[in-house]
């Protein structure tokens, strides 16, 4: 009687153990696996930013097959949201509230990001590197959420600044994707107008579903802009610049970063982009940086899709997760959310393949400067064959 | 004015791609009721096959074109024959349903098997190449779409009302029972329905991809092509080719002069007003059948 009252009192003794053992586990990580999760649309009209994600997962099947960070492999958890919110929202619930994730990385769009933001924060996950330039990322900051895109408003503040004071335009349009991101680049392009005394000729917003744009370049055409920005998507860039053509209209077209994959863009337009000025945080793909090298030999040709290019898409998803795994490294084997979000704070001109990245101690009233990562940009013109000339060195710029 | 002349122009334009689909919707439905929404899929699997062809294997455009326009055919037939007369006790929502399966396959199939970064088919004619008349543009593609959508509208047109076919495949529609006691192989012609109606999806597909090939790319000519079958009547084929092009010319109107942002949803609007004043469309009176 005595023995048998011994075992329930073990078994119950291993019992209580055991549930405050994984209670006290941190979600999404074992002694052997850090579980990350990230959505990129695969199928739909924003299907060509898509690779960002594959390019992460691949950069991951390299690390493990070097032994991983601290004895962890990575279990990576990409899923297709074909940039719809709803679909967002319901794989990042899916994932967390199923399989558990320890942290976020990257994330393609503005809209299917905001759509889960307040869902992964109040949850107190570590979130790093939104594939986007957005500043709802750091306004208002948020402890856990740590950007790598530099924001959209320096880009269009350095577009802005070379087309009117080195180049001389005097009427800007702009073309903008009607949802947060295109929204982002529209209000920064008023901003730094203003601040040169002038207004966009023309505001011509653009839906994801559209694909006749002769309404739009008509618009563009009547405010007779010499210089038009274009904060759409690939495909929309492409149509636009080609309508325009149709239509003998030949303003100097400058894009955010989002359409400075120049071989890819210079294939669709059948070489119209040729000419195209654009933003960009990121070395390009036939750079000689050793760590650029690496990256094509030891994750693209080893583990990337046999159709898989190597373009500014693909190893931008390095690029945005490059501090998260830096992070993870400097957190140790004794790996915690909070352990990561302090390593995090440690990382100071951490330099990968793309800008400078920086952050400091949580600050609630300077997002910026403690959660803005990357702060530097450079402008590049898409030349014969795609290959893209650099019109500037990178540059630092202030926000607001 | 020249503004409302270029609005015009292009609301013809991008009307022909809408009717070249709503034309495809339309054969379907006048034979089976049934809309199809695979359609735009179909067009789109059909278009990624000539571009393989054209891009993989090297084929001259003389050869790939007709050769999609061959598998488009051999496709409705297979798509008819293998899946939709399987359907146990088929209902015109079990129908709907398995179409819009079909839609879904097909749609993954495109996108495993040619990945989703934009391409653009080669074609002898550049879509950004334009002809200016007066100070309004339009381009070569353009008046290609037009003008193959009328001609294939007006061979349509006779070919339904005139020939032993197209009779039949009107009895099909109206009384399928009836048709074959008077000796008519109904599965036969709704194969045959399928197969015609693929090849249009086909030549639309065809004339959009020179702009830029996606997987999602039917999408919008689908719904516009359906809004516009709808307007139409759904069992018209001129009613879906005249609200193809009202719809192109108000979508640009609309855009031009009220609102660039709700432009594509004009469309829509347009649906749910026609089918509150005018189910049967603006064009066709809906065969009733009497008891």
């Amino acid at each position: 009687m005595r023995r048998t009252g011994f075992w329930i009192l073990a078994a119950m003794v291993a019992m209580v153990f055991g549930l405050t053992s994984n209670a006290m586990a941190e979600e999404g990580l074992t002694d052997t696996e850090i579980h990350i999760g990230q959505w990129g649309p695969q199928t739909g009209p924003a299907a060509p930013w898509g690779s960002v994600a594959r390019g992460t997962g691949d950069w991951f099947k390299m690390i493990n097959a070097e032994g991983g960070i601290n004895g962890r492999k990575i279990v990576y958890h990409m899923f297709d949201d074909a940039y719809n919110p709803a679909k967002t929202k319901a794989g990042v619930k899916e994932l967390q509230e199923g399989t558990g994730i320890f942290a976020w990385a990257s994330g393609v769009g503005t809209a299917p990001g905001l759509a889960v933001r307040d869902y992964i924060l109040e949850r107190k996950i570590p979130w790093v590197g939104p594939a986007t330039g957005s500043s709802h990322w750091i306004t208002p900051p948020n402890r856990y959420l740590f950007a790598v895109y530099p924001l959209y408003y320096i880009e269009a503040k350095a577009l802005v600044r070379l087309g009117v004071e080195k180049m001389g335009f005097k009427r800007v349009a702009i073309a903008y994707q009607n949802d947060d991101y295109g929204k982002n680049g529209l209000e920064a392009a008023r901003k730094e107008l203003i601040a040169h005394g002038m207004q966009l000729v023309a505001e011509v917003p653009v839906e994801l579903a559209d694909q006749d744009m002769k309404p739009h370049v008509m618009k563009m055409r009547q405010s007779e802009a010499d210089m038009v920005l274009l904060w759409v998507g690939p495909v929309h860039a492409v149509r636009i610049i080609g309508t325009s053509k149709a239509m003998q209209f030949a303003p100097q077209f400058m894009s955010t970063s989002t359409c400075s994959d120049f071989p890819l863009l210079m294939h669709i337009s059948k070489g119209l982009f040729q000419g195209v000025i654009a933003t960009a945080f990121g070395e390009l793909p036939d750079s000689t940086l050793p760590l650029m090298q690496k990256y094509k030999k030891d994750v693209h040709e080893k583990f990337a899709a046999k159709d898989e290019r190597w373009g500014m898409f693909y190893y931008a998803g390095i690029l945005f997760v490059e501090p998260l795994v830096e992070g993870i490294k400097r957190a140790g084997r004794n790996l915690t959310r909070e352990g990561l979000v302090s390593a995090m704070e440690t990382i100071k001109g951490f330099k990968g393949i793309g800008g400078e990245i920086s952050y400091d101690i949580f600050n609630p009233r300077n997002g910026y400067d403690s959660r803005g990562g990357m702060k530097e940009i450079y402008i590049i013109q898409c030349m014969e064959g795609g290959k893209a000339k650099k019109l500037s060195d990178w540059m630092k710029i202030q926000y607001p | 004015m020249l503004d409302f002349l270029q609005m015009i122009a292009s609301g013809i334009a991008v009307g022909s791609t809408y009717a070249l689909m709503g034309i495809a919707m339309v054969i379907i439905y006048k034979t089976s009721e049934v809309p199809n929404f695979a359609q735009g899929e179909m067009a789109l699997i059909s278009s990624f096959f000539a571009f393989m062809l054209l891009d993989q294997y090297g084929l001259p455009y003389h050869l790939a074109f007709p050769a999609a326009l061959v598998f488009s055919i051999l496709m409705g037939f297979l798509l008819e024959f293998a899946i939709l007369r399987r359907a146990k006790e088929p209902n015109i929502l079990g129908l709907i349903v398995i179409t819009i399966g079909i839609e879904m396959i097909l749609l993954g199939l495109v996108s495993w098997k040619f990945g989703a970064d934009p391409k653009t088919m080669p074609f002898p004619i550049s879509p950004w190449d334009s002809v200016a008349i007066g100070e309004v543009f339009i381009s070569g593609l353009e008046m290609l779409t037009l003008v193959l959508a009328l001609v294939i509208m007006a061979i349509l047109f006779v070919f339904l009302r005139y020939s032993k076919l197209g009779v039949a495949m009107k009895a099909t529609q109206q009384n399928s029972m009836a048709a074959r006691i008077m000796g008519i192989r109904t599965n036969r012609i709704l194969m045959i329905t399928w197969g015609i109606s693929s090849f249009v999806g086909c030549v639309a597909g065809l004339l959009i991809s020179p702009t830029t090939m996606q997987p999602f790319m039917m999408w919008d000519p689908l719904l516009k092509g359906f809004a516009a079958a709808v307007m139409g009547g759904m069992t018209s084929l001129p009613g879906a080719v005249v609200a193809a092009y009202l719809l192109g010319i108000i979508e640009n109107l609309f855009g031009g002069y009220v609102s660039i942002e709700f432009k594509s949803s004009v469309a829509f609007a347009i649906i749910v007003l026609v089918l509150c004043i005018k189910p049967s469309g603006l064009f066709a009176r809906h065969y009733v059948k009497k008891v």
